[in-house]
């Protein structure tokens, strides 16, 4: 499903924020990505949904090499991939329903078909009465419910999060994870980056662990 | 699906508009003031070049005949000119009237003309255009009627026709290159106000390209944002030109003596069609510069 083969990732001036990186992550697979800040996490996932690109090195996601793609080619690509970030990235001035709504417009969905299936996705994350609701008015937790039924809403095979649970305080954390997990038993695959060792050690899975921009261990 | 892609983006387009309205009136308004100050710029153009072709239009051909003709042959040669050009007025002139228009010219000094044995001047044919003609078009038919017998000299006033020629030029000239000054400098005034509007929605377009819209779906909405902007600031500038034209231009033209008569060009539909036109893709090409400077950045 994705396959990294000596990535490398220079900004002119600076050391590899990405040095030599090859790793593999199955279909349905569930891994976290660790380390400490400024190890290289988020852009190794910056490279997954190609917001960057390797400075050297080849990355293979469902089938396509991102280094050779084109740019209008991109868009598709990421319409297989589900993006989480730790600070949600709603717009404010549009509704919870409409925020969810937005990674189905872009396919051309028709209006119908896309109210029923955000509502079906705010209604696995539990917020379903809220739908009407502006993001300002939600709490911080359930603003990143909102953002993980917008990624999960066109059904994606991939499932990246950023620091997910940063802002978020343990009880919230449990039930954030807890639909990661929910959506990885679909068979989506999940990698989900963070910093919080409590995390990996309360809930065992494969883990990927960087540090100053090389791949640590694996296990 | 294209059908209800497009009902999307456009009622996006509208919502934006509708959710923003401060910057959406600055850029209606600044294309608005580029498009009338343009207008006005073409209106004034055209009344410079209505004013010099007037002007080319007053300068008449004297035609000085042949001492030695009859006033039947003058007033002959007068007929055949009128049926050959029927544009001009002909008017012939005997060789006593032409002294006695001499004498009350001079009016006081008109004495001196008393020791004349006989009359020195010739008949002339006055030649008075009864539409307005450029001067390049005076200037051919001088040519024309010099060829004609008996006609011993052709006076135009070619000086004056070359000078007001010179005028006319450096008018169309400097015009058209202060025209384009205005339109470029519009241009990217407008891309700027624009790229305000759209720098204000960054948060928007990373998140429509997070979730895989093509370039082209995120510049849609913003194309036809630009569009109906620049088509508002159009016809806003329609308004003011019409009001300019109708109303305060002929309290103008009165004001000064050398500009009365003088009428601007009517604006008409055709006229109007174009300003929305040209409004709507200054709207249309800032928008796209804009956002394809942001989704480049």
């Amino acid at each position: 499903m994705i396959k990294l083969f000596h990535v490398k990732k220079v900004y002119p001036g600076d050391p590899p924020v990405l040095d030599d990186i090859t790793m593999r992550v199955e279909k349905g697979e569930f891994v976290w990505l660790t380390g400490p800040s400024g190890a290289g996490k988020s852009t190794l996932l910056k490279l997954l949904f190609c917001a960057e690109l390797p400075s050297s090195g080849q990355i293979i996601v469902g089938g396509r090499n991102i280094g050779r793609i084109t740019q209008g080619a991109v868009p598709y690509l990421r319409r297989n991939i589900g993006v989480v970030f730790q600070d949600f990235k709603l717009l404010d001035n549009r509704t919870v329903l409409e925020n969810v709504g937005y990674a189905l417009e872009v396919l051309g969905v028709s209006d119908w078909d896309i109210r029923d299936r955000s509502l079906e996705r705010l209604e696995q994350v539990g917020l379903k009465h809220k739908a009407l609701s502006l993001p300002k008015r939600l709490s911080g937790g359930e603003q990143q419910r909102v953002a993980i039924a917008r990624a999960l809403v066109n059904e994606p095979t991939i499932l990246l999060a950023d620091e997910p649970t940063g802002n978020l305080d343990p009880g919230l954390t449990a039930s954030i994870l807890q639909l990661l997990f929910d959506a990885n038993a679909r068979g989506t695959t999940v990698i989900v980056a963070t910093h919080d060792r409590t995390l990996l050690t309360r809930y065992h899975k494969r883990t990927i662990a960087l540090d100053k921009g090389r791949l640590v261990s694996d296990a | 699906m294209i059908a209800h892609v497009a009902w999307r983006l456009s009622r996006r387009a509208l919502v934006n508009l509708w959710r923003a309205p401060l910057p959406s009136l600055v850029s209606v308004l600044t294309i608005g003031l580029a498009l009338f100050l343009g207008a006005t710029f073409v209106l004034g153009l055209f009344s410079a070049q209505a004013l010099l072709t007037g002007w080319g239009a007053q300068a008449g051909v004297t035609l000085y005949l042949d001492r030695a003709i009859t006033d039947d042959q003058g007033r002959a040669l007068a007929q055949r000119i009128r049926g050959d050009e029927p544009q001009v007025e002909v008017t012939y002139v005997d060789r006593a009237t032409a002294l006695k228009r001499l004498r009350s010219d001079l009016g006081d000094l008109a004495g001196a003309l008393d020791g004349l044995t006989q009359n020195p001047l010739p008949a002339s044919l006055e030649i008075t255009p009864r539409v307005a003609l450029a001067p390049a078009d005076v200037r051919v038919l001088a040519a024309k009627l010099s060829q004609m017998p008996s006609v011993e000299q052709v006076d135009y006033g070619r000086e004056w026709l070359d000078k007001l020629e010179a005028l006319g030029r450096g008018v169309r000239v400097f015009g058209a290159g202060a025209l384009f000054a205005v339109l470029g400098a519009a241009l990217l005034v407008v891309a700027n106000t624009i790229r305000l509007a759209v720098y204000a929605r960054r948060d928007e377009i990373e998140i429509m390209k997070l979730v895989g819209a093509t370039d082209r779906y995120v510049r849609a909405p913003f194309l036809m944002e630009g569009a109906l902007q620049g088509l508002i600031g159009a016809a806003l500038a329609l308004g003011a030109v019409v009001v300019l034209q109708k109303w305060l231009l002929p309290q103008a033209t009165q004001a000064f003596a050398f500009a009365s008569g003088t009428v601007a060009p009517d604006i008409l539909a055709p006229h109007m069609a174009a300003l929305l036109g040209i409004g709507a893709m200054v709207g249309l090409f800032g928008s796209w510069l804009a956002v394809a400077r942001f989704l480049r950045t």
